[in-house]
Order: C-alpha cells, then structure tokens, then sequence
C-alpha cells in the first residue's frame, strides 16, 4: 500500500527530501529539460522532457584524469570525483529505466566508469506516471518497463498517489498517510509490434526511411540509453599539462568507425541506421535479455525528419 | 580510475620502413620497482598513447617475458607522435585487451599462416610463440605479403623464418628489378596446393585480403571452424563500453579481435 500527499504540500514536501541534496527536476525553457532546481516553482511536470537524464550520470564531457607529462614519478594523476548527494523528481518509467540499460555498460562486474557509479549511488529516483501519456511519440506500453523507481507519483487531482519502490524511498513517505489505490499502467497510443526482427535485416523498407537520414546524430543525442563514446586528450598551452576524457560520440556519423589510414566501416547511412535499431532492439537484448529501448519516442520526435523505426518494424510481416 | 595508464620505457627502435618502425618496451612500469611484469598472449593489442594525442590500439608483436614489442606505422594522429620517440622515452599502455590466438588448441596441428601488410605484426606474435613452442606443431607454413618491396617489415625475421619453415613470401607489386616473387599472397596461397588436414589457419591483414583468403581456404577444403582472423576496428576503450568497434552487438575489443571465423560469418557490418 502506497500514501498519499496534497498537490498544496509537494513543495514542502520537496524541500524536505532535497535537504542536503541537489534536486533536479523538469523545467520548461525553450523546451522542457531536466535542470537543477533552485526555485522550486519552476518544476514543471506537463509533458516528458525532450531531453533525458542520462548526462546527470554520464556528462557530455567527463574529465578521466589529470595528465602531467613532465612529472616522472606520477604523470597520471587521478581527478577527484565529486558528486553531491541528489534526488531527482519528476522523471519517468523510461528514465529510470535506461539507468537499468546503463548499469549493464557503466557499473558492471568487469569495469565501472567512477563517475556513473557515484552518480547512481548518490542520486534518489523520483518518478512520476504517465496517466495520460506525455507525448504522442511515446510507445512505452510496448517495452515491458520494470516499475524502478524510490518513489512513484500518480496525479490524482488534488493530490499524488505515492508509492515506494525501495528502502530508502520507503524512509521519505513514512510519515504521509496510508493510501489504498492500484496504481494504473501507462496506456500509449502509439506501439512497436514486438517481433524478432533478425529476419528483416535486408528488408528494403529500411532503405525508405533511412533516405530521410541526415546523419546529424540527434537521435542518440537524445536517447535515454545511447551513451557511445570518445576519449580525447586536452593539452594547456606549455603541453605538458593537461587531461584526458570521454565525450558522447553517435554511431550515425560517418567517422564514427573511422581507423587510422582512413578506412571507414560504415560508410553508408543505411547500415549505419539499421545498427542503431538492431544494437537497441536486438544485441542488446541476445546480451543482456531485455532491450535497449526504453519506448521514450525521443528519438523520433528529436529527428528533423522525424525518422519512425517502429514506422517500418511494424509493418514488416 | 577508468582507463588508468602507465608509463614504460621504451629501450629499443629500429626504422623497418619509412613510416614504421619497431619499437621495444621494459614490461616494467617505468619508475617503479615494485612492479609486475606484463603478460600477454599473441594477438592481444594494448591502448597505447602519448600524453597530449590520445591512444592508439596496436596490437603486441612479439613474445618474451623480458620485453613487448610493437610495430608502429605513422598513419593516424597518436601513431605520427610515438613514431617521434626515441629510446629512454616513454610510452603510455594500458592493457593487454581482447582474446589472443588459440596457441594451446592448435597443438599437434600443421598451421597455415597467412599475413598482409601491417597484418604480419599480430602475426609475429604468433610465429614467435611457435619459434619457443616449435615441438607442439607440425609444418609451420607461411604467406606473407606486401605491397611494395618497399613495404617490408621485418626482414631479419623473414630471413630466419625462412630457414626454419616453410615460407611463401610475395609483393603485390614491384619494379622489373625486383628479384622476388611478385603476386598476391591469396594467390600464392591457392598456388601452394595444400590440403586441410589436420590443419589450422591463422590470417590477418586488411580487411578485403581476410575476405579473398577465407575464399581461398575454402577452396583448400578448410571449414571456417579451422580458420582463426584478427580484426581491426576504432576501439576507445579496449573493454566493451565506448561502442565503436562494435559488428552486430560483438565488440571486437572484448569478444575479438581474434575471432574463429565460423563464429563472426555472419555479421552485419
């Protein structure tokens, strides 16, 4: 059984949780974004950002380490990672449910990126439910999200329907009042009809929609769970100081699989699209047994040519 | 610290080319005596880097417990910086990554090995393995090619492979002048009239010569179960993470680079 809170206290509410922590939340600027939050009326939870949470655990840039080429005992040296205690409100299913995607890359057994670890171990998820959907480009219904969240908030008029999904989301709601309610699932018009799509990998319908394409990588920009990328190093001006660090990389640019002496495995946009689909819909899913997709429709409604895959998935029979 | 790098001494370099050189490490961390030597198999490769122009992954190409040596061709941004090093420099590696060839598997078999280019340095490895090994193998064939004869590398260890094995050395191409044999290696491999028994083939190489050598074996009567290959693909991380060398969800820095090729026929680039 879940509590219940008056829509008058969530900010007091809000602000209890977010002692001593940072609280990131949904804001509307030119367009709805996850931003931290410092007056609390900015929150706004109409609609589902266009862009992900994802850069609040893996930054666009992340500093690796510190290069100091001139020191002979010590010529890498670690970066402090510093990340403060956090609580995230107002994600979604698809949010949260991309970290799951994550962790699978950024915190396994074998290697942990620091910095994701951090992030995920200092950050609370709070979520709220999608009833009705936020966008017409979602299709979640279709993806079998996990419900993972700390808390869970269900819009019920004048007041949120809480429900915890751990321990520590169990030790933020224990003083509300008892709630008896069966939380709804999140209906979404549109679907991606589930099917082993192995077989369509020549279909020509691909080719249709990928001559949209125009390489421009908005689609993993904005995906919840796309985080290729590159390690560059960065030099000061005496060259001997620097550091070295990741930054997103898309597997739609041209130079994405480049090799020394200019050879280029993916040339054409076309298989290049079609292992965006097949990584999110079908590797990841023979590897990890659920898929890389989390149902969000950002990267069909972050595309200039709003570029539909589950357009063609669907109709293959 | 992810992707932590460390410093080792480079004691030797040798100029194989006009663009590749050979250069040979401590397998001790530079500066530390408490350190452990690196091990590593034939066919793993290290990121290699140069503080200030980023990694490189470059395959080892040699087999010692006292030193590792690389092939280094200047082609790319971090290859045209370490080329500038100089013995008691440093390199930066972190590693050994990926899967090496199945040495222990392929005891009691004749190995048919086939390389191209800058694909003989993986190969080195290996042949150096069976140089310590040679009592494990039966007949030790090798085709080696190059494109020009001004593209050879490793010409004192062809001189010698040539008197321990069996070695079928080609150019693609030459002037008149040239005294060797000129034609493709994958030719002179179809040429060699070698059968597949009780056999194992090991190639590396650009990626269009692996394509025409597995043809080439298959005609030998060689199943792609016998075939062992080493891939090349931009890798950033070297652990499966970055995504970039990834062919139909295998990452070939995790999974490969050396693949049997019955279990990666059938990729979608």
């Amino acid at each position: 059984m879940g509590k219940v809170l008056e829509k008058k206290r969530l900010n007091e509410f809000l602000r209890k949780v977010s002692k001593g922590r940072e609280l990131i939340a949904p804001v509307k600027r030119n367009t709805l974004r996850f931003e931290l939050i410092t007056d609390l009326n900015d929150i706004c939870l109409e609609g589902r950002p266009l862009f992900p949470i994802k850069k609040f655990f893996s930054p666009a840039k992340q500093d690796l380490f510190k290069l100091n080429a001139a020191d002979k005992k010590k010529p890498s040296d670690e970066l402090k990672i510093k990340i403060k205690p956090r609580v995230i409100f107002g994600g979604r299913l698809c949010d949260f449910n991309g970290l799951l995607r994550l962790d699978k890359l950024f915190n396994s057994k074998e290697y942990q990126d620091d910095y994701y670890k951090a992030a995920r171990e200092n950050t609370l998820l709070l979520g709220i439910n999608c009833i009705p959907a936020p966008s017409k480009f979602c299709f979640c219904e279709s993806m079998g999200l996990e419900r993972y969240y700390d808390l869970f908030f269900h819009d019920m008029g004048d007041k949120y329907y809480v429900e915890a999904g751990s321990p520590k989301g169990e030790a933020l709601i224990m003083n509300l009042e008892d709630y008896d309610f069966v939380m709804p699932e999140i209906k979404t018009d549109k679907k991606l009809d589930r099917k082993d799509i192995a077989q369509f990998y020549d279909n020509p319908a691909w080719d249709k929609e990928n001559d949209k394409c125009l390489s421009c990588g908005k689609c993993t920009a904005h995906c919840t769970t796309c985080l290729c990328f590159d390690v560059f190093d960065e030099m000061e001006t005496d060259i001997k100081r620097g550091k070295r660090f990741k930054e997103w990389d898309s597997c739609q640019f041209l130079n994405f699989t480049l090799v020394a002496g200019g050879g280029v495995f993916r040339k054409e946009r076309l298989p290049r699209f079609k292992h965006r689909i097949y990584h999110k819909l079908q590797y990841f899913r023979e590897k990890f047994g659920f898929d890389m997709c989390t149902g969000c429709g950002r990267c069909i409604e972050a595309c200039p040519r709003l570029i539909d895959f589950t357009d063609v998935i669907n109709k293959f029979r | 610290m992810l992707f932590s790098t460390e410093p080792y001494k480079i004691t030797g370099k040798e100029k194989l080319t006009p663009d590749t050189y050979l250069f040979r490490l401590e397998k001790t961390v530079k500066n530390r005596k408490d350190s452990k030597k690196i091990s590593y198999e034939p066919g793993q490769f290290y990121q290699v880097s140069v503080a200030g122009f980023g990694e490189a992954p470059i395959s080892v190409c040699s087999y010692s417990d006292e030193f590792l040596e690389f092939n280094v061709r200047a082609v790319g941004d971090v290859t045209n910086e370490i080329v500038k090093l100089e013995p008691r420099d440093t390199l930066w590696l972190r590693g050994p990554y990926g899967t090496h060839y199945p040495m222990k598997e392929m005891i009691g078999k004749s190995l048919v090995i086939v390389g191209g280019g800058t694909g003989v340095a993986p190969l080195r490895g290996v042949i150096k393995y069976i140089e310590k090994h040679r009592a494990d193998y039966d007949r030790v064939h090798l085709f080696i090619g190059f494109r020009s004869p001004e593209a050879i590398i490793f010409k004192k260890d062809i001189d010698l492979w040539n008197r321990i094995f069996d070695l079928h050395f080609t150019v693609d191409k030459a002037d008149s002048g040239y005294k060797g044999k000129v034609g493709l290696v994958t030719q002179v491999c179809e040429e060699s009239g070698l059968d597949c028994n009780n056999k194992a083939a090991i190639v590396c190489g650009p990626p269009a010569m692996i394509k025409f050598t597995v043809i080439v074996l298959e005609k030998m009567g060689f199943s792609h179960s016998q075939i062992y290959v080493s891939h090349e693909r931009r890798m950033k991380c070297g652990v499966g993470m970055c995504g970039h060398c990834m062919i139909s969800g295998i990452y070939v820095c995790k999974d490969g680079p050396v693949f049997r090729y019955d279990q990666i026929e059938k990729l979608h680039e």
